[in-house]
């Protein structure tokens, strides 16, 4: 692969707006995906990322701003934009009543030049599946079954919407085999996902997304760095019921306070210190707690992720209802 | 192109392993023709029953209680008549209200007197139900009937003009003949109406029209093979009908098959493209069951399936007459049963295609992927 190629972004978009009545879904968005890149955008339900997939597929109309694939305009060059573009949406019921062939067969006929129907349902680990109905798949692989579909035209850029929602690790990690093998060749992959862990081991860049605004855009490794600090220490307050606000305010300074601590997050009931030498703070924790008769539960550490990066930034969990 | 016939083949596909709903569909109109069919049957027969009661019991009243029981009658009517003597008046009242009878002649007492006194008259008193008209006019036609031609007899009267009744069928068409033509237009219009408005309402909301949507498939291509797919369905299911009536009941094909075939067309494309503008307004697919069934069911009942759309009240003939059902329903029993030509049901072709045209402008403009 050519450097003149991979300079060239394949995805730019700009100030992409779109509004629904009142409710702001995407908020003049702009961001440029290379070729051959793994782009993640993630970010809870409802903050816009399939809106924002959708816009660049020109399935909506923005109310503003613009999307070009490949150079193509979305919203001038539709049907250019569709030869060279390959989709697999979030929610998806394909004809039940088909076979695996048939309705592959199908979706290629939609196309001037569409790939091998065989060799491309080896790919996705469902040749054995060819002539069994639609109905009779599983979960996983009905979602490998919507990634064939998405590849029949040979595409340059994949659009994959919450590809691994609602199925088991098992099949999860099948999935993800799937896409890392079409990074291999070269695809370019925009993915939505609601999981930290699969954004941080498939893309090459995350998207973080938030009620309708980009809230940061780097690699995972940047963004955890971005929170100063490689590990979480997680509790609860046992006897939390009897603070007032005040009381809280108080602990959170004193817990910021300690040693070593960085930043200071509550979420919920759940206390987070962030820190980058663990086991200082730990021993602080510990003999303030006693001192001060907190009562710590669930006590835990870990190293810092995603969630946490996305957590400090918008005081939310990803997977908040 | 590839995916017109790819997407043809793969809706005939869908409609084969749908079992139930091929089924149910087909099983339905057949069902009702036959139901229909044997319970009015071949004739349209009624029946009358009525009950003599002789308080005279004289030879006089005799000739008229058998005049009546013989069934000596000028009436021309399908109708069997079945009279029985009785004494008890108050029985056969109560046997009139319950509806097991329908008419009660009472000879009275002192009948044969009064007759034959010098310029003398009696009456013969007639009960009938007066909820049922059409067997009390028939029952009171027959009584009067055989009234007068005793007067006649009795008064030496020759008539001077005489009625000769001849029938004059050139066709002989029962109920079931104007039954099987309307019960195929409604399959035509509650397959390709429901069937269209559930299924494009369904596809659209699981997200089936916005995957096509993504691909360079167009809007036209995918209702192209709708159509097809659609037409060789209800092509086949109308001749399973046709050959399921003739076969039962003897019903025929008079007419053209061409032309039948061409107002299977007209019919399928007018009420698929109604199925569209239903399946866009739809909000769920929920809605468009009951959307559809809004539509379909005056229409079967206006539309002259069953009835004949003569017998509507005649300030509703206007609605009915503009109603694409009744065109539909009229040209198939004409080409059926008379085996009309196209130089007669132009105007049916013409109405069904404007109501066609008109649907189908609609059905492209309101038409959404999702």
């Amino acid at each position: 692969m050519s450097e003149f190629i991979y300079d060239e972004p394949v995805i730019k978009i700009e100030k992409l707006f779109k509004k629904y009545g009142q409710f702001i879904a995407v908020n003049k968005i702009s961001f440029e995906v290379q070729q051959g890149e793994v782009f993640g955008l993630l970010g809870p339900n409802g903050a816009g990322k399939t809106t924002t997939m959708e816009m660049i597929e020109g399935l909506r109309k923005p109310d503003g701003g613009m999307a070009l694939v490949a150079g193509f305009d979305t919203q001038k060059q539709l049907n250019k934009v569709k030869e060279v573009i390959g989709v697999q949406l979030q929610s998806t019921s394909l004809f039940d009543l088909l076979k695996v062939i048939e309705i592959t067969q199908m979706y290629a006929s939609f196309y001037p030049n569409p790939v091998e129907i065989e060799p491309l349902l080896e790919s996705v680990n469902l040749h054995e599946k060819m002539n069994d109905r639609v109905k009779n798949l599983s979960g996983g692989q009905k979602q490998r079954l919507a990634i064939a579909l998405a590849l029949v035209n040979d595409p340059k850029v994949i659009f994959l919407d919450e590809p691994t929602t609602g199925l088991d690790p098992q099949a999860r990690r099948t999935l993800w085999d799937i896409i890392l093998k079409l990074k291999e060749r070269g695809k370019t992959i925009i993915l939505s996902t609601h999981y930290m862990d699969e954004a941080h081991i498939l893309c090459d860049r995350i998207c973080l997304v938030d009620q309708g605004n980009i809230i940061a855009l780097d690699t995972p490794q940047e963004l955890i760095k971005s929170l100063d600090s490689q590990s979480a220490v997680e509790f609860n307050l046992s006897n939390e019921d009897l603070l007032n606000d005040e009381d809280k305010k108080l602990l959170e300074h004193e817990f910021g306070n300690m040693t070593a601590v960085k930043q200071v997050d509550i979420h919920h009931d759940t206390y987070i210190l962030y820190t980058d030498q663990l086991q200082e703070t730990l021993t602080d924790l510990i003999q303030q707690a006693e001192e001060k008769k907190i009562n710590l539960a669930d006590l835990q550490t870990r190293t810092a992720t995603l969630e946490d990066v996305f957590i400090h930034m918008t005081g939310r969990s990803l997977r908040e209802e | 192109m590839k995916g017109y016939g790819q997407l043809t083949i793969a809706q005939l596909r869908i409609f084969a392993r749908n079992r139930q709903v091929l089924f149910w569909t087909l099983f339905f109109p057949i069902f009702l023709m036959i139901m229909i069919g044997s319970f009015i049957g071949g004739g349209n027969d009624v029946s009358l029953q009525g009950v003599i009661i002789d308080m005279d019991d004289s030879s006089d009243s005799n000739i008229f209680v058998d005049g009546l029981i013989s069934n000596q009658t000028s009436i021309d009517a399908p109708v069997s008549i079945q009279f029985e003597l009785s004494k008890d008046e108050s029985i056969a009242k109560e046997q009139l209200k319950q509806g097991d009878i329908q008419l009660i002649a009472i000879v009275p007492e002192g009948y044969s007197n009064e007759v034959n006194a010098i310029g003398g008259s009696s009456n013969i008193i007639l009960y009938y139900d007066e909820t049922d008209q059409l067997r009390s006019t028939i029952g009171i036609g027959l009584v009067e009937g055989v009234v007068d031609q005793i007067s006649k007899q009795m008064a030496g009267y020759e008539p001077v003009i005489t009625v000769q009744q001849e029938g004059l069928q050139s066709l002989n068409l029962q109920y079931i003949d104007f039954l099987v033509p309307g019960i195929v237009a409604m399959m035509i219009m509650s397959n390709n109406l429901n069937g269209v408005a559930g299924q494009i309402a369904s596809w659209r909301e699981r997200g089936v029209l916005r995957r096509m949507q993504s691909t360079t498939l167009k809007a036209s291509t995918f209702i192209a093979a709708q159509i097809t797919a659609r037409l060789i369905l209800n092509g086949l299911q109308a001749l399973i009908v046709l050959l399921v009536g003739s076969f039962i009941f003897g019903t025929q094909v008079n007419g053209s098959w061409l032309l039948l075939i061409m107002f299977v067309v007209l019919g399928t494309l007018t009420f698929m493209s109604i199925g569209f503008i239903i399946a866009s307004v739809a909000k769920t697919p929920e809605s468009a069951g009951p959307i559809a069934g809004f539509i379909s069911f005056p229409l079967l009942f206006l539309g002259g399936v069953f009835f004949p759309i003569d017998d509507m009240p005649s300030y509703l003939q206007p609605i009915v007459n503009s109603l694409p059902i009744a065109h539909l329903s009229t040209a198939f029993r004409q080409i059926m049963n008379v085996g009309a030509d196209l130089t007669t049901l132009w105007s049916e072709a013409l109405l069904l295609s404007g109501w066609m045209i008109v649907s189908f402008i609609i059905a492209s403009f309101t038409f959404k992927w999702d």
